[in-house]
């Protein structure tokens, strides 16, 4: 606390009746400490009120609606989901890939009611980070915050392969083909270009977003819609059901474990938690409903894909195999409007995690763990240039390996175990029930929900493959390392105000 | 007393010019000083950064108000979105107006355009405490079709007897054209300030901006904008406000009894400001500038 020196300012607010006697809850430190650099956290004490965060001298809009936060969930997850795995996945686990997704999606709300109770609790920027720091302490903190950049930067990386396939794709449905050659090339120059316009522009692209999801809704309802009823014959000639599940039901789970990342979107939204408008309400809402929307999406597309193609057809395709389920059922034009649908869908998943990296690395630089260097913000365009670089510049070096499925499962990986700590955070929390614990939104099902969803979300490590899991466990450790060396005696465990 | 928000890009060194300063010498003034942030980044992120600079420049910016004659507070916000941060400031503080800034010297004439669907009380109650007994000629201005011109004349008539009556020497200005706002751009030369009604929110304000900021792009000085009366239902918080303000009116018609008066007043001021958080300051700067409020409009 000594440390403190920013405005001097007393925690102890007497004018404010919302915050519940933080200021003499005597258990909870306060983030205190010190990094190696001698920096301290920054404590500044703030009242957060429905439309905005007040501190002692400025105030924050809150200007993130509904509509928004689910556009930010539903467009980080549907790219990945609809567009890039049902050709893969269809191959390892035949029409059960159905299944897959469906178990990921199960998993996936098991994990956003924990998050939606302390989301609401604690309605700040970092999402996952901020929560486990504050439950469970710095060390475990620092693995998850830091990680949760590193896996944000391994899923944009995979989102931009898929939109090189998606480009390449395009390009051949236009006459011109180029082979996959091109794939990498094209991922690694859009995503430069994503990361300088995101430092460079001033434009709000969020609305952008929120139409992009809404046509995206459209076409694949209408899509589904057409396909479900051909699946099932009430028009066009009965397809052949094949075998549901050939290769038995390890490839079920190994399956579910690699396209969990399509469901990483909903963790995007606790990253700006901060800017939700009415977070009590809107955060579960969002977090949940973009969680089930794209879940039965997911289900229902790959039994569409399944029925109309064939599993077997589908995994030789692999990536882009969606724009031949187009073609089949559609014709030509079916087939233009998937490759469209991939690269809007594919695009917009890409900028959501640009901008969620951008925040998660300015949460951790901020508690101190990594330096305040990170965080600066350019009074030219008023944009975290520095945190957007260390978000693409890696991101463009991943792009370049070009191995979807090692890309996929490494983020899932870093994710799953941040989820698996939310709800062990959400248990700890509950147990202890310090005074500053006061969430809007109660989980349904305690205990069963958080402990089903933190094994859940172990156990799905397990299923993945080898390489994903000794590259993930090497990045884990790193940050262990980072913060032995680093931010030691940074002390984050609780809330003071 | 009439409360106007001002406005101010205060890190893109957005400046109040002398003039506006002394035609809001009559006002309370709260300064919002802004800051509009691409979605990239957190408000928190760039609040951490530029909060200092900020505040010292706001706390310039109030204490030029207070010079000139008026009593002035300021706030500071980070946003992604500049309308929704006015409109709940203003709605926080009670601000009957917000100015739009401008460059203008000494303001000797007023443009008050009162075109379509406005609230012609509102902004006559309001000029009448803007003006004081200073001496600032005023033009009402309203554009109309052929056929109606002498009913928009004889209406705009009507107004310029009832504000004359209370003060400001008034003439009365009609143009006959089907497009109000190129007829109100041409009437601007000659005034130094406008002061115009705010429309309910149409399709048309949609697509090209409200009203008043087209009007501000087109006019070199300073706009004032007269806010719309409130809807209850339109915000929640809002009416629970008005409820505790209801409340403490009753209170003090009942202590007025207890010759209580003058403390009295300090208080429903206070419990007026209906963010928790920023009462110790606000009632603070309005407690200090009380004594200022008698101060001669022409100032420094």
């Amino acid at each position: 606390m000594p440390t403190h020196s920013s405005s001097g300012s007393d925690v102890s607010n007497p004018a404010d009746g919302d915050v519940p006697d933080a200021a003499e809850a005597p258990a909870p430190e306060p983030p205190s400490g010190e990094n190696v650099e001698g920096t301290a956290p920054d404590t500044e004490p703030t009242v957060e009120t429905p439309e905005a965060d007040v501190t002692d001298d400025s105030e924050l809009e809150r200007t993130i609606g509904l509509s928004g936060g689910l556009a930010i969930g539903i467009g980080t997850m549907i790219g990945a989901g609809i567009f890039v795995f049902p050709g893969i996945a269809a191959g390892e686990a035949g029409p059960a890939a159905a299944l897959s997704f469906g178990l990921g999606a199960v998993i996936a709300l098991l994990v956003a009611l924990p998050t939606s109770e302390l989301a609401t609790a604690m309605p700040k920027s970092g999402g996952g980070y901020y929560f486990i720091s504050r439950a469970l302490g710095t060390l475990p903190g620092a693995v998850v915050g830091i990680s949760l950049w590193f896996g944000l930067v391994f899923a944009t990386a995979f989102y931009l392969v898929g939109f090189g396939y998606y480009a390449v794709d395009t390009l051949a449905q236009l006459g011109v083909t180029v082979g996959e050659g091109l794939v990498v090339p094209i991922a690694l120059l859009f995503g430069a270009a994503v990361t300088v316009l995101n430092v460079t522009g001033t434009e709000n692209a969020a609305k952008l977003q929120n139409g992009i999801v809404a046509l995206l809704l459209s076409i694949l309802v209408a899509f589904l819609a057409y396909g479900g009823l051909d699946a099932v014959g009430v028009f066009g000639a009965e397809s052949a059901p094949e075998q549901f599940a050939p290769f038995g039901t390890v490839p079920i789970f190994t399956t579910a474990a690699l396209v969990f990342t399509s469901y990483l979107g909903f963790a995007q939204v606790a990253t700006v938690a901060g800017e939700m408008k009415q977070p009590a309400r809107n955060l579960p809402l969002a977090m949940v409903g973009s969680v089930v929307v794209v879940g039965v999406l997911y289900v229902a597309t790959i039994f569409v894909a399944t029925s109309a193609v064939g599993s077997g057809e589908l995994g030789r395709i692999g990536e882009t195999a969606m724009v031949d389920v187009g073609r089949e059922l559609l014709g030509a034009p079916g087939a233009l409007a998937i490759v469209l649908g991939g690269l809007l869908a594919t695009m917009s998943s890409a900028n959501a995690s640009v901008l969620s990296t951008s925040r998660a690395i300015y949460a951790v630089s901020k508690d101190a763990l990594l330096p305040k260097r990170a965080s600066r913000v350019n009074l030219r365009w008023g944009t975290p240039h520095v945190a957007l670089g260390l978000a693409g510049g890696p991101i463009l070096v991943l792009v370049a390996t070009g191995q979807v499925q090692v890309l996929a499962e490494v983020a899932s990986f870093l994710h799953l175990v941040q989820y698996g700590l939310i709800c062990v955070a959400l248990v700890v929390l509950r147990r202890e029930d310090p005074d500053w614990y006061d969430p809007d939104f109660r989980t349904p099902g305690y205990p069963f929900v958080p402990v089903l969803g933190a094994l859940s979300s172990f156990a799905l490590v397990g299923f993945m493959q080898r390489t994903s899991q000794v590259v993930g466990a090497a990045l884990m450790l790193a940050t262990v390392g980072w913060w032995a060396y680093y931010a030691r005696d940074v002390s984050l465990r609780g809330v003071s105000s | 007393m009439t409360r106007v928000l001002v406005p101010v890009a205060v890190l893109e060194s957005e400046a109040v010019s002398l003039g506006l300063m002394n035609l809001l010498s009559t006002m309370d003034v709260t300064v919002l000083g802004y800051q509009v942030l691409p979605e990239q980044t957190p408000p928190d992120q760039a609040r951490a950064q530029y909060e200092d600079r900020a505040t010292s420049a706001l706390e310039d910016i109030a204490e030029e108000f207070r010079q000139a004659g008026g009593d002035a507070d300021h706030r500071l916000v980070f946003t992604h979105d500049r309308k929704q941060s006015i409109d709940r400031v203003a709605d926080d503080v009670d601000a009957n107006a917000y100015a739009i800034t401008g460059a203008t010297g000494a303001v000797d004439s007023i443009l008050v355009p009162l075109t379509g669907d406005v609230d012609v009380d509102r902004i006559v109650a309001f000029l009448t405490d803007l003006i004081g007994d200073r001496d600032i000629d005023v033009t009402l201005f309203a554009a109309a079709s052929e056929a109606n011109a002498d009913a928009v004349r004889s209406a705009l008539e009507d107004v310029a007897a009832d504000l004359d009556a209370r003060g400001p020497a008034v003439t009365v200005e009609t143009a006959t054209s089907q497009r109000p706002l190129e007829a109100l751009v041409d009437a601007i030369p000659g005034h130094d300030a406008i002061v115009m009604g705010e429309r309910a929110p149409s399709l048309q304000s949609l697509v090209f901006g409200d009203e008043a900021h087209r009007v501000a792009a087109e006019s070199v000085g300073p706009v004032l904008v007269v806010r719309r009366e409130r809807e209850p239902d339109a915000a929640p918080e809002l009416d629970a406000d008005d409820d505790r303000n209801d409340e403490s009116t009753l209170d003090e018609e009942s202590a007025v009894d207890d010759d209580a008066a003058p403390d009295d007043d300090a208080d429903r001021d206070s419990t007026s400001t209906d963010e928790a958080t920023d009462e110790a300051t606000d009632e603070a700067t309005e407690r200090a500038g009380d004594g200022g409020d008698g101060d001669s409009p022409t100032g420094r």
